[in-house]
């Protein structure tokens, strides 16, 4: 890996060097007509990267929900969403609100919103600097399991961090990825007919201070890192986005394409019209 | 026809899920595919979906149980 050029952190950390193969089949995005998403030629697939950039979450959500309905319809390629979020805690499937230490009035001044969501899991926060990756993938196509699913977005968050030259590992029975004992990423998913969605977020350069307001995924006092932390400095929101792609195409076998929500949901709702 | 309405063997079959929700009640008419209920690890939602359209006739396992992947989780009686 080459190092040495000025990035965000004075770290090259050498995105940009690998040059997937790329294929392009129709327009890329609809699949109807041929029973499911086109595996390519080389056994890559073709999808869609659409970065939603600082979103609240609920229309984030919802948007996450309707590419999911288009997936399991077979209308729909697969598909990456990138979100940043104003701050909350979200609570998964198997968490309670107790873990939430603050009261009510403590987070509204803070504006802190708090929701219960489908992932599995527990407490956690979301907020700018914090990057949520949800991949909308299709378990039978990427050759897993859902628990390997899980692992494997473990794998992706730590090749991307060792990267800045931060080593990070697994914990087994803590799912997420942690820099010694503090925990930098957390892993998180739902899957419906084999499809996937929710996925990973990474603490880029979030406000840490938000997580001692909860017992971050039911853990009392766990700490909890980020790049900047380690780094004394954050490589810009960019850049990640750019490092995750690569090692997220190359550990998924897929070439993906940007495309904006609004160009999206003018094929959703063009492939509804005509089916 | 009858169907059994069982966990999804989208995760190792050693795995072990705790029912959290059931979506639709006993009489509840459903399409194919329809969400049922969820059921989760640490860290994995999976939702259980209708095999087919008809009314959910029997809940076996109740909100809380711990059950393997794979296990009937109730019957659906097709139309």
């Amino acid at each position: 890996m080459r190092r040495g050029s000025l990035s965000g952190v004075g770290i090259d950390p050498g995105w940009g060097e690998t040059r997937w193969k790329k294929f392009v089949v129709g327009d890329g995005l609809c699949f109807s007509g041929c029973g499911g998403w086109m595996m390519m030629a080389a056994g890559e697939q073709s999808g869609l990267w659409l970065d939603l950039g600082v979103m609240p979450y609920v229309p984030a959500f919802e948007i996450q929900d309707r590419i999911l309905r288009a997936r399991v319809e077979g209308r729909l390629a697969p598909t990456v969403i990138l979100q940043e979020n104003p701050p909350i805690f979200t609570i998964g499937r198997s968490g309670s609100r107790n873990n939430i230490l603050s009261s009510a009035e403590e987070l509204q001044n803070l504006g802190i919103d708090v929701l219960e969501v489908n992932r599995g899991g527990d407490v956690t926060y979301h907020g700018p600097g914090q990057l949520v990756v949800s991949p909308l993938l299709y378990l039978g196509d990427v050759g897993l399991n859902a628990n390997q699913y899980l692992h494997r977005l473990e794998d992706v968050l730590i090749e991307f961090l060792a990267h800045y030259d931060i080593l990070t590992h697994k914990k087994e029975d803590y799912p997420g990825v942690w820099y010694g004992e503090s925990k930098i990423a957390s892993v998180g998913i739902a899957v419906k007919h084999g499809f996937t969605f929710h996925g990973l977020s990474l603490n880029v350069d979030p406000n840490l201070d938000a997580f001692n307001l909860i017992n971050p995924c039911g853990v009392r006092m766990m700490p909890v890192s980020s790049i900047r932390q380690i780094l004394g400095q954050a490589p810009p929101m960019g850049e990640v986005k750019t490092g995750l792609k690569e090692i997220l195409e190359k550990s998924f076998d897929m070439e993906t394409r940007n495309i904006s929500w609004p160009d999206l949901l003018k094929h959703l709702e063009r492939d509804l019209c005509n089916p | 026809m009858r169907y059994d309405i069982e966990i999804p063997p989208t995760a190792d079959g050693a795995l072990e899920v705790t029912i959290v929700s059931w979506i639709k009640k006993v009489g509840d008419q459903v399409s194919k595919g329809e969400d049922l209920a969820e059921a989760t690890t640490e860290k994995i939602t999976l939702y259980v979906t209708a095999p087919a359209q008809g009314t959910l006739s029997e809940i076996s396992v109740e909100v809380g149980s711990k059950v393997k992947v794979g296990t009937v989780i109730g019957v659906l009686e097709g139309i």
